[in-house]
């Protein structure tokens, strides 16, 4: 037998690096895997690297890209932390920005024409809520009520909401669809009156502060109000929560139906902010899925949530450009890759800051 | 005390024991668990550990069968000194335990869950063989069963005879049963109890641990009766009776300083016919209950008898099926915990930390818990009297926003008491105190500290509940006192005119014949 073993031993002096170290940690790590896989591919790590920390972070335009995708990255990773840290994991916030994009946008090309911006973009935003909350109810009723699991609603509610964004396009003429694009369908575009103003001549637009003001008035929720007080019991001891007569149910079915609002906003600000239409295909990017990186990451955090958003949104951001980068011709899929890479370090190394690892010796000495 | 050997012997001079434990010792942090055991089971011979929970039954069995080491004293196997570093070495050596709750894999077969993990097993299994063994041996024990029957199909009694076979099958000459009747009915006892003979009759040596005298005087030939972790009698069956069992069992609780109330006044907590139904069973059945203002009433009790139900059914945490509440004259029954406290209800349940207390969240959350919360949650109230309960209840804690699963048992029993006896003595603090196991793995000083409270809200004019285990805390505390037995009021009346027999008898279960 070999005379030494490893072993985990549960920390007991964690202290409040452990919690900043372990992402930046694991970030290190994931750029280290993925520099053996670029090697392979023939490319130089560093350059790569380095190419990609310019891109997004280091010019105007590159950084006002990298926020643009990181706003509905924000509002995801709220969708995801707010669920997640009641242990309620709502992982279909994909689908919800479908139903908040497809909601978003009928509100934009119903009433907003002639409205004042901030009145229509209010609609669109609105509407995307209440999209998003009505593809998270399903989900949130059963798991209420009967105790079905939310890990599988959603992911197959998140099915059901992209083929029914993509049937609208393209596989009828709805509401949604421009009948003037015979060639390709489109969508309608919605008109200035539904759209978020650009800042100058970038691509950025003041669904950033929308996002931001999301952030705020998630985080006053949770630390100072009743309901957010609720959702803290229950999320931590549903025995608890009896003892003090809070209702279980309720406030499991109002914290996945808020999940699901966030996750819709996503989708609208998408729709005001970007696309100014329903665009299956551009909206079909992951933002979704990329909110529960987003908020594992920053621990659930809706502060550290936007730094994680904006990195990654960088990431995301380089991605695209790189790839058009002449000479090194990068696949695209290196930021989905390092993106994947940097979860899988970041919950790994969430078992070491929880725990110490030691090598112990194995032999028969009885322990003293 | 009948004098135990004091080596690895036994009754018989030149046969050694199947097994023995000679002066064992097990501790725990802040509980001596065994303190310097003897115990021994002759081959063929069932031998009973019986005791209260907590009395240290199932530390000694787990020591017999390799669970845990003992810190001192030696167990011996046939004579021979043995140290059984796991459960899997003692059964190699013959040692086989029947827990409470099975091991067994509900996906698998009868046949499969035998041969699990069984070091003695060929690589390839072959399944005729073992399910032809496993229906000799259910033959030979009279423990029928359909080795391809899946486990997730059988009754809880079937699986039961599924462990025993397991030990069987591996070779176990020596078997633990650890409160095997728990779970079974009147008819599958009785077939249990057969299958004891059959396997006594086999030179099988039975430990049989249990706290239910008339099983124990049925099924076996000795006693060893443990109460605090340290073993109080051992006696033949034949030589003994239930009242002497009992007796032994609950001790006679060293007189300890109690003070009683002086002037009870108005009844505040009156509890009427009360039915609680729990998967099917009545748990709690036709219980009357009054406490008046200025007196402490206990229950006491074994565990499971209906004190937990009872509990959550007057805090409003469960709906009764038949019955009523009133605190303080206004009926509450099923209306809710809200109600309950705003009836003038304050509850400490015994699970302090998940139910009382939030482990989550800060103290200073968690003393907002039960408390009027408007839109926004306003802490600085909260924190102050976190602040000013650190202080007078001596609470050791990093500060005030540390979260309550880091306090230890008795700092977090200090914080849920602060919180629930907040303003009492006044018209908006509580009127009927109801605590459950109020002193339960707390050291002296807190334990001391914590009874100090509750005579405290009895002074200060509160009606105080207080249901625990622990009968000598219920005897030195309570003014009045009722034994629960099956979720009935078995004995009850001032705790001065109740004997220590009338009470034995009455957690036994066997109080009626006691009282004829």
């Amino acid at each position: 037998m070999i005379p030494f073993q490893f072993r985990l031993e549960r920390r007991l002096d964690r202290k409040w690096w452990h919690s900043v170290l372990t992402p930046l940690l694991s970030v290190l790590a994931a750029l280290a895997a993925g520099a053996v896989f670029l090697a392979i591919e023939g490319l130089n790590p560093i350059r790569v690297y380095l190419d990609l920390f310019e891109v997004s972070f280091t010019d105007k335009f590159g950084i006002t890209d990298s926020l643009t995708v990181a706003v509905p990255l924000i509002l995801t990773g709220l969708a995801a932390a707010v669920a997640f840290r009641m242990n309620l994991f709502n992982i279909g916030a994909e689908g919800q920005l479908y139903l908040g994009a497809i909601f978003g946008s009928w509100a934009g090309l119903q009433f907003a024409d002639g409205l004042p911006t901030i009145v229509g973009v209010g609609l669109v935003l609105l509407a995307g809520a209440v999209g998003g909350a009505f593809w998270a109810l399903p989900a949130a009723f059963f798991k209420a009520y009967f105790g079905t699991s939310e890990i599988i609603t959603t992911l197959m509610l998140t099915f059901i909401g992209l083929f029914f964004m993509r049937y609208l396009i393209f596989g009828s003429k709805s509401f949604w669809r421009d009948p003037d694009s015979a060639n390709f369908p489109q969508g309608k575009k919605v008109p200035e009156s539904a759209r978020f103003e650009l800042w100058g001549n970038t691509r950025l637009h003041w669904g950033l502060i929308f996002a931001l003001a999301v952030v705020v008035a998630v985080w006053v929720l949770i630390r100072y109000t009743s309901i957010g007080f609720d959702m803290n019991v229950v999320g931590s001891s549903h025995a608890s929560a009896q003892y003090a007569g809070i209702p279980v149910r309720r406030t499991v079915m109002f914290a996945l139906l808020m999940s699901g609002a966030l996750g819709g906003l996503a989708g609208a600000t998408e729709v005001a902010g970007r696309a100014y239409a329903l665009d299956p295909n551009g909206l079909q990017l992951g933002l979704g899925f990329t909110g529960i990186v987003v908020a594992s990451l920053a621990r659930y955090n809706p502060f550290a949530i936007v730094l994680v958003a904006v990195f990654l949104g960088g990431l995301r951001n380089a991605g695209i450009a790189l790839q058009g980068l002449p000479g090194e011709r990068v696949p695209v899929e290196v930021s989905l890759m390092l993106q994947g890479a940097i979860l899988l370090f970041a919950i790994g190394g969430e078992i070491f800051s929880h725990n110490r690892l030691s090598l112990v010796r194995t032999t028969k000495a009885v322990a003293t | 005390m009948t004098a135990s050997p004091a080596g690895p012997g036994s009754d018989h001079p030149g046969r050694p024991a199947a097994i023995a434990a000679v002066q064992v010792t097990k501790r725990f942090p802040g509980v001596l668990a065994n303190d310097k055991v003897d115990f021994h089971v002759d081959v063929g011979e069932v031998h009973t550990i019986l005791g209260e929970n907590g009395a240290g039954k199932s530390t000694l069995a787990a020591m017999l069968c390799g669970l845990y080491q003992p810190d001192e004293g030696q167990i011996f196997l046939s004579g021979a000194p043995v140290r059984l570093r796991s459960p899997r070495e003692g059964l190699a050596k013959g040692i086989g335990m029947v827990h409470q709750h099975f091991r067994l894999v509900e996906r698998f077969t009868v046949a499969e869950n035998v041969v699990l993990g069984d070091p003695q097993q060929a690589r390839f299994i072959k399944a005729t063989e073992v399910e032809a063994r496993v229906g000799e041996i259910g033959e030979r024990f009279g423990l029928p069963i359909n080795p391809r029957a899946r486990i997730a199909d059988l009754t809880v009694g079937q699986r039961q005879r599924v462990e025993i076979v397991k030990m069987l099958y591996r070779g176990a000459d020596v078997l633990l049963l650890d409160e095997p009747t728990a779970v079974l009915t009147p008819n599958e006892v009785d077939a249990l109890f057969q299958t004891v003979e059959a396997m006594t009759a086999e030179g099988k040596a039975i430990v049989f641990i249990s706290h239910k005298l008339g099983e124990v005087m049925a099924v076996s030939d000795r006693v060893t009766v443990m109460r605090a972790g340290a073993v109080t009698g051992e006696v033949a069956t034949a030589d003994t009776s239930q009242r002497h069992l009992a007796e032994l069992m609950v001790g006679r609780p060293v007189e300890v300083e109690t003070r009683r109330g002086q002037s009870p006044s108005d009844v505040a907590l009156s509890v009427q016919g009360l039915d609680v139904v729990e998967d099917g069973q009545k748990v709690v059945d036709g219980l009357d209950l009054e406490v008046r203002r200025g007196e402490i009433v206990g229950i006491a009790g074994v565990a499971g008898n209906g004190q937990r139900p009872l509990a959550r059914a007057i805090a409003g945490m469960i709906k009764p099926s038949a019955g009523s509440v009133s605190i303080c004259g206004k009926d509450v029954t099923a209306k809710g915990t809200k109600a309950a406290r705003k009836a003038g209800l304050a509850f400490v349940p015994e699970d302090r930390l998940g139910t009382g207390l939030v482990p989550g969240l800060s103290l200073t959350d968690n003393m907002l818990l039960t408390r009027k919360r408007g839109f926004f949650v306003n802490r600085s109230e909260a924190r102050a009297e976190v602040e000013t309960a650190i202080v007078d209840y001596e609470i050791k804690t990093p500060s005030t926003e540390a979260q309550a699963r880091l306090l230890s048992g008795g700092n977090s029993q200090k914080v849920l008491l602060a919180r629930e006896l907040a303003n009492l003595g006044t018209p908006d603090g509580p009127q009927v105190v109801v605590v459950s196991s109020p002193t339960r793995g707390l050291d002296i000083g807190a334990a001391e500290f914590v009874r100090g409270l509750l005579h405290e809200a009895r002074e200060r004019g509160a009606a105080v509940l207080i249901i625990s285990e622990d009968l000598e805390e219920v005897r030195s505390l309570s003014d009045r006192m009722a034994v629960l037995y099956r979720g009935r009021v078995a004995v009850e009346g001032p705790t001065d005119q109740l004997s220590i027999e009338q009470i034995g008898l009455a957690m036994a279960g066997v109080a009626e014949e006691g009282a004829a």
